[in-house]
C-alpha cells in the first residue's frame, strides 16, 4: 500500500469570487487563482497530457513542434487568419480557446511546451509511401528534404508529427478553410504548394512516404 | 447454453399476435423503457490492517458514488478533481460562480438570493430513478417537485399561425379534438384483425369522444378544456378559440405536444431544495477530507498488482498507486492522457462521441410568466433556443432565473457566436414567446456542455438504431464496462445505455463496484462466463 506523495490544498477563491467583476482580463484572473499552470489550463485538456495529442477530440500533438512555429500559429489564430470558419469546427474551438491570450501568456506557454517530450507518433494512414516520395519532392523545397522544416520559409517539420492532423490541414488547405486570409502569406504559399497533391489518395501517399522521414 | 428470446423478438412475436398498443404495454414490461431496481453493492468487510486504496479520476455523481460507498465498506478512498469544484454536470450557478467554458470564462452575477439559482446541468429526477433517490434520502438532502409538464405554458412556430404564440392548453385540445373526431366518425369495429364485440366498441367509441371532447355527431367544435379566454367564475365563461386543423398540420409540434413528456421527463419530477448540487454537497460532507481539487491526471499505468496514476497540481507532479482505479473522466478526455490500457480498450474509449447541449439563463427583474399563468414548466418553440424553464422555486418573488434556451440538437448554432451575440439571438428568439422579454432579462449566462473546460461533451453519445444501441456500439461499450487491466473501471453516466441521468452515473459506480467485489470473491478469475 503506497501512502499519497503529495498534500493539496483546494484553491482559495472564495473571496475573490465575492467581488463582482465582469471584464474578461478579470475573469481569467479569477480561473488563475486555480493554482495551475497556463498551458495546463488551457492546452491538456485537447491536446492531452504532455502535448501528445488526442485524436478523439481533434487536439494535435505539440511537443516536438517548434516554439516558433507554434508562436506564428497562435498569433494566426487571435488574429483571425486561422479558426473562423464554423464549418471547420477543431479549428473555430481553437481559436475561441486562444483569442484572448496576451503576448506574455503566449511566450508562458511557450516555456511550458518546450519541457514537453515528444513521443513517435502512431501511424494512422497507410498509402504507396514510393509514390510519395516523388509527390515529396514539391515539398522538400520548404519543409526540407528530410521534413527537417525551414524557419525562415515559416516551414514547419514534418517529423514526429501526427499523420491525421497532417491530412485534416492537407484538406483545409485544399478545399481554402485554411490559408485563405489576405494578410496570412504563409498559408498562402502553402495553398500554392497544394497544387502537387491533386487527390486524397496522393496526400495518403505523401503523408505515408513523411512517416518514413527520420 | 440456453438461448433467449431477444427483446426484439419478443416485440416481434407480440406484435404477430395483437394490436401496436400491446407492444407498447410490452416495452415497459420488458424494459425498454429503462427500469431500475436499487442496486446499493453490498461489499464484503475488509481487512482494517489492510486497506485497499482506491483512486477515484474525477468527483462526478458516479466518482462520489463509488467513493461514498467503498469508503463506507473500509476502502482507503481518494479523489481526483480536475475542477475547483464537485460534481461534474450536476452544476448549479449562483451568484459569484464561474462558468469555465474553454475560451469563454463567465462570472455569475445573479443576485445573491436563495431563489436565485440556475441548474445549468442534471435538473430533473424521475421517480423511477430509485438509487439517486435512495441517496437523496441517505445523505439528508431535501427534494421538492420539479414541474415538467404545465398546459398553461406556450407553444410558438414560424409556421403556425403567422409565428402567433398559442398555450399549451390550447394547441394540444384541439389536436385531441380533432384527432378524435377523425377516429370517432371512421370507427369500424370490424376493420381490426380481432373484430370488437358492440359492447367493446362502445366503450372505445366513448373514449374517443372523452379524449376530444367531441359535440353532437362527433364533431369538435372546441371545448373548455382549453381554458376561458374570459369570465368562467362570477359571468359565464368565453371559451378560447379552436386553432383549425390545418394551422395544427403545419407545425411539427403535432408530433410531439401529445406525448412530449412523458418517462422519464413525466409532467411531475422531482429537484433538489436549493439546488441540484445540493446532492452533491450531501456527498461531499461524507468525503470532504478525500476529494482533491485542481489537480490534473497525467498518466494512468496498469500494472499486474497496481495502478499508478500520476497528476499534476500547481506545476508539481505527483504519483498516486493504488489497488483499483475508478475513472470517471470523459473517455474523449482520457483517450488524450497517457495510459498502457489495451488497444480495444482505447478503440472503446474513442467511439462514443462528445454530447453537446447549449443551455443558457437569465435573471429576470420580475417573475413576467406568472402574470399569464405560468408556475413552473417548458414553453416550446421551433427556434434555436427551443424551450423556457420557469422556475419551480420561488413563486411570487420579485424575480427569479429562468432557462432560456436548451439546444442538443444543433448547439453550434449558438456556440459559434460571441457570448454578447449569443445572449442577443437567445433574447431576439425569446420575444417571439414574451413580447416585453428584453425588458425583463438581465445577467445572462451560457452553458456549453461541449467546450467546458475538463469536460469538452456532454453526455457521451453511443450509435443508436431503433430500440437501442448499434450492435457495434454494444460491443465497444461492452469493452468499456470490463476493468482494463482487472483493476481499471471506467464509469459515469458515459458508461451505460441511458446517458445523461443522474441515475445511470449512480447504476455505472454500482455495477463496477459489484464487478470488483465479484472477482475479488474468485468469480472472475475462472475462465468463461459465470452462469
Amino acid at each position: 500500500m503506497t501512502k499519497i506523495s503529495g498534500k493539496i490544498t483546494a484553491a482559495v477563491i472564495v473571496s475573490l469570487l465575492a467581488m463582482q467583476q465582469s471584464a474578461n482580463a478579470q475573469q481569467y484572473e479569477l480561473l488563475e487563482s486555480s493554482n495551475q499552470p497556463l498551458s495546463i489550463k488551457i492546452c491538456a485538456t485537447c491536446h492531452g497530457s504532455y502535448g501528445h495529442g488526442n485524436p478523439v477530440v481533434g487536439g494535435p500533438s505539440l511537443a516536438g513542434l517548434e516554439p516558433w512555429y507554434i508562436k506564428k500559429q497562435l498569433q494566426n489564430f487571435r488574429s483571425q487568419y486561422r479558426g473562423t470558419q464554423v464549418d471547420y469546427l477543431p479549428g473555430f474551438e481553437m481559436r475561441a480557446s486562444v483569442e484572448t491570450l496576451s503576448d506574455e501568456e503566449i511566450e508562458s506557454l511557450l516555456v511550458s511546451i518546450q519541457s514537453w517530450e515528444a513521443r513517435k507518433p502512431v501511424a494512422t494512414i497507410s498509402g504507396d509511401s514510393s509514390h510519395g516520395s516523388e509527390l515529396y519532392a514539391s515539398c522538400a523545397a520548404c519543409h526540407g528534404a528530410s521534413g527537417e522544416g525551414n524557419e525562415l520559409l515559416g516551414a514547419p517539420g514534418l517529423v514526429g508529427r501526427d499523420d491525421w492532423y497532417m491530412l485534416r490541414q492537407l484538406k483545409i488547405f485544399k478545399s481554402g478553410y485554411r490559408g485563405s486570409h489576405p494578410d496570412d502569406s504563409g498559408g498562402a504559399q502553402m495553398r500554392v504548394g497544394m497544387q502537387a497533391l491533386q487527390s486524397d489518395q496522393d496526400m495518403n501517399d505523401v503523408l505515408a512516404y513523411i512517416g518514413t522521414l527520420e | 447454453m440456453k438461448k433467449l428470446v431477444t427483446r426484439r423478438e419478443l416485440l416481434t412475436l407480440i406484435a404477430a399476435t395483437g394490436t401496436s398498443s400491446a407492444v407498447l404495454g410490452a416495452s415497459a414490461a420488458i424494459g425498454l423503457i429503462p427500469d431500475t431496481q436499487v442496486s446499493i453493492p453490498q461489499i464484503p468487510p475488509i481487512d482494517a490492517a489492510n486497506r485497499p486504496i482506491v483512486a477515484i479520476l474525477g468527483a462526478g455523481i458516479s466518482g462520489l458514488t463509488a467513493a461514498y460507498e467503498l469508503k463506507k465498506a473500509g476502502y482507503e478512498c481518494v479523489i481526483l478533481e480536475a475542477a475547483p469544484k464537485a460534481g461534474g454536470r450536476v452544476k448549479t450557478l449562483r451568484s459569484g460562480d464561474i462558468i469555465d467554458e474553454v475560451g469563454n470564462p463567465q462570472l455569475v452575477e445573479f443576485d445573491d438570493e436563495p431563489h436565485m439559482y440556475f441548474n445549468a446541468g442534471a435538473a430533473r429526477i424521475p421517480s423511477s430513478h430509485r438509487n439517486i433517490l435512495h441517496y437523496c434520502k441517505e445523505l439528508g438532502v431535501e427534494l421538492e417537485v420539479f414541474i415538467n409538464e404545465n398546459k398553461e405554458t406556450w407553444y410558438q412556430d414560424d409556421a403556425m399561425l403567422g409565428g402567433k404564440r398559442v398555450k399549451n392548453i390550447q394547441f394540444t385540445t384541439s389536436a385531441r379534438g380533432f384527432m378524435a373526431e377523425i377516429l370517432a366518425k371512421n370507427f369500424d369495429r370490424h376493420a381490426l384483425d380481432q373484430p370488437l364485440s358492440e359492447y367493446e366498441a362502445e366503450a372505445l367509441l366513448g373514449a374517443m369522444r372523452s379524449f376530444g371532447d367531441l359535440s353532437e355527431g362527433d364533431l369538435y367544435k372546441g371545448s373548455f378544456r382549453a381554458g376561458y379566454r374570459s369570465g368562467g367564475f362570477i359571468d359565464h365563461g368565453v371559451q378560447r378559440d379552436i386553432i383549425a386543423l390545418s394551422e395544427l398540420l403545419k407545425s411539427r409540434f403535432m408530433r410531439s405536444a401529445l406525448n412530449a413528456n412523458e418517462g422519464d421527463t413525466g409532467p411531475i419530477l422531482f429537484q433538489a431544495v436549493g439546488g441540484m448540487d445540493k446532492i452533491v454537497d450531501g456527498f461531499v460532507r461524507q468525503l470532504e477530507d478525500k476529494i482533491y481539487y485542481n489537480v490534473i491526471v497525467s498518466s494512468v499505468q496498469l500494472a499486474a498488482d497496481k495502478v499508478s496514476i500520476t497528476y499534476e497540481n500547481g506545476g508539481s507532479k505527483y504519483l498516486l498507486e493504488a489497488d483499483y482505479c475508478f475513472n470517471c473522466i470523459p473517455t474523449h478526455l482520457m483517450a488524450g492522457i497517457d495510459n498502457n490500457f489495451p488497444p480495444e480498450y482505447i478503440k472503446a474509449m474513442s467511439y462514443p462521441s462528445r454530447g453537446t447541449a447549449y443551455k443558457s439563463a437569465f435573471q429576470t427583474k420580475t417573475r413576467f410568466w406568472e402574470k399569464e399563468d405560468i408556475y413552473g414548466g417548458i414553453s416550446w418553440t421551433n427556434q434555436p433556443m427551443r424551450q423556457i424553464w420557469y422556475p419551480t422555486h420561488g413563486m411570487h418573488k420579485e424575480k427569479g432565473v429562468i432557462l432560456s434556451a436548451y439546444n442538443y440538437a444543433d448547439p453550434l448554432y449558438f456556440t459559434r457566436l460571441s457570448q454578447e451575440d449569443r445572449l442577443e439571438s437567445v433574447i431576439r428568439q425569446g420575444e417571439k414567446l414574451h413580447a416585453d422579454y428584453r425588458q425583463q432579462v438581465e445577467k445572462g449566462v451560457t452553458v456549453a456542455w461541449h467546450r467546458m473546460n475538463h469536460m469538452l461533451g456532454c453526455s457521451a453519445r453511443w450509435g443508436r438504431g431503433f430500440g437501442g444501441m448499434t450492435q457495434e456500439a454494444e460491443a465497444m461499450y461492452r469493452t468499456l464496462q470490463q476493468p482494463a487491466g482487472g483493476r481499471h473501471y471506467a464509469i459515469g453516466d458515459q458508461v451505460s445505455m441511458h446517458s445523461a441521468w443522474q441515475e445511470s452515473a449512480v447504476l455505472s459506480a454500482h455495477w463496477a463496484i459489484n464487478h470488483m467485489v465479484e472477482r475479488q470473491a474468485g468469480a472472475g478469475d475462472l475462465p468463461g462466463q459465470k452462469l
